[in-house]
């Protein structure tokens, strides 16, 4: 059982949240868990539910490319349909409004978009520019089989991930 | 820090878990010179003294006291835009702390990410260590190279905030350096490090980093060329 979850640094607002993925042994599927509340910092968040089933080895986290592949998933989440898709809520934070949409396929993230995008000067208008393709790739690549994580220059907008949250809230994941 | 941390883990109490989350709000509520009553904020309007701080601000003083010392003085967050600033240093040592806790309390192995600065121990899988994905700086959807093994990598570089290094001889933008990567044992130095070499510019910062015991650079020139120090071993992205 591996967990891997995204867990937010508060923001000016105090959002707070935890994202975990759960991968299934067998390897090919990664399911998708939000855990996490908005709550603001302080104690509460975690405590996955879903983490008390953790006995199983860790399997290799090998997945192969993000999306379509899969040969043995199923022994999750069968009665979801094939591609869903939700946005989450809209996110104000330090430099504007950020919503985002994303795309869950045989339950894996496929696809984080933003549908909101007002950032409230062009100065951040352009990081938004640069920010977020970065932190859509990270999220789909931290689901890539051969890397555990990516390194590079920071910028990050703990909106995006609160609004990437409740995105996946809506999904039921 | 106002920054995404990721968190993956193997084993351990779930409750391990929150209690790392919780010190990583706290770190932000005590660090963050963007929230207007943080100990760093009110150290730098001069409100309080650091004798009468807690002890997590006191300890990071500490360490950049320390990187000032290592790095020649590159990395020198006394003489910042509006004081004391430990921005450099203490989203990679917040890191490397949670992953220390998620350790102490039993978990097997864990990775930590803020916002790319890894601290990790342990290994995610009998037959391998965690590998981490380096961006390419020019084109950060792409990975340019993986390095594993590493209990901390960490990055800086210009071309994601703009230009938010400021030389400290200058009080002038770094342009020579595109991004710096630093791996090491510990992931507060390895962060200072890099923040350093990113300052430096690419033939300082190698000199800089192949001085200091167990820890290795890789640099991106703004003309896109990589140079590395002697012990610094990557493959190349598939």
């Amino acid at each position: 059982m591996r967990r891997y979850q995204i867990v937010l640094g508060a923001t000016a607002a105090g959002l707070a949240g935890v994202l975990s993925y759960h991968t299934v042994s067998g390897g090919t599927g990664v399911t998708l868990q939000a855990t996490g509340n908005a709550s603001s910092a302080g104690s509460s968040s975690t405590s996955a539910p879903a983490g008390s089933s953790s006995t199983t080895a860790a399997p290799t986290p090998t997945t192969a490319g993000s999306s379509g592949t899969s040969a043995n998933a199923p022994s999750t989440t069968t009665t979801a349909p094939s591609v869903r898709r939700a946005q989450g809520t809209e996110e104000e934070y330090r430099y504007g409004l950020l919503e985002l949409q994303v795309t869950v396929s045989s339950g894996k993230i496929t696809d984080v978009q933003p549908v909101v995008d007002e950032a409230t000067d062009p100065r951040s208008a352009e990081i938004n520019a640069q920010a977020i393709p970065m932190l859509r790739d990270q999220a789909l690549q931290a689901q890539s089989a051969n890397i555990d994580g990516v390194s590079g220059a920071s910028y990050t907008s703990a909106a995006f991930e609160a609004s990437l949250q409740s995105a996946l809230n809506k999904l039921g994941r | 820090m106002g920054t995404v941390f990721s968190i993956t883990v193997m084993g351990g109490p779930d409750l391990a878990t929150a209690a790392a989350c919780a010190f990583l709000h706290q770190a932000d509520q005590d660090f963050s010179p963007w929230i207007q009553d943080s100990w760093i904020s009110r150290i730098r309007r001069g409100e309080v003294d650091l004798a009468a701080a807690p002890a997590p601000i006191r300890e990071v003083h500490g360490l950049c006291l320390e990187a000032l010392r290592v790095t020649d003085g590159w990395f020198d967050p006394w003489r910042l835009p509006g004081g004391f600033d430990p921005t450099g240093l203490v989203k990679g040592w917040a890191a490397e702390r949670a992953a220390e806790m998620l350790r102490d309390s039993g978990a097997a192995a864990a990775m930590v990410n803020g916002a790319g600065d890894i601290a990790c121990f342990g290994r995610p899988d009998p037959e391998r260590d965690w590998r981490v994905g380096l961006e390419d700086p020019f084109d950060p959807s792409r990975i340019a190279m993986v390095v594993e093994g590493w209990p901390a990598v960490a990055t800086s570089g210009t071309y994601q905030r703009g230009l938010h290094l400021i030389r400290p001889a200058s009080g002038r933008p770094a342009v020579s350096v595109r991004a710096a990567t630093v791996v090491g044992p510990r992931l507060w130095l390895a962060d200072a490090l890099a923040t350093a070499a990113a300052v430096a510019g690419v033939g300082a910062g190698m000199e800089m980093v192949e001085a200091v015991d167990g820890y290795e650079l890789l640099v991106v020139g703004e003309d896109g060329r990589r140079s590395w120090t002697s012990g610094f071993t990557a493959e190349a992205a598939a």
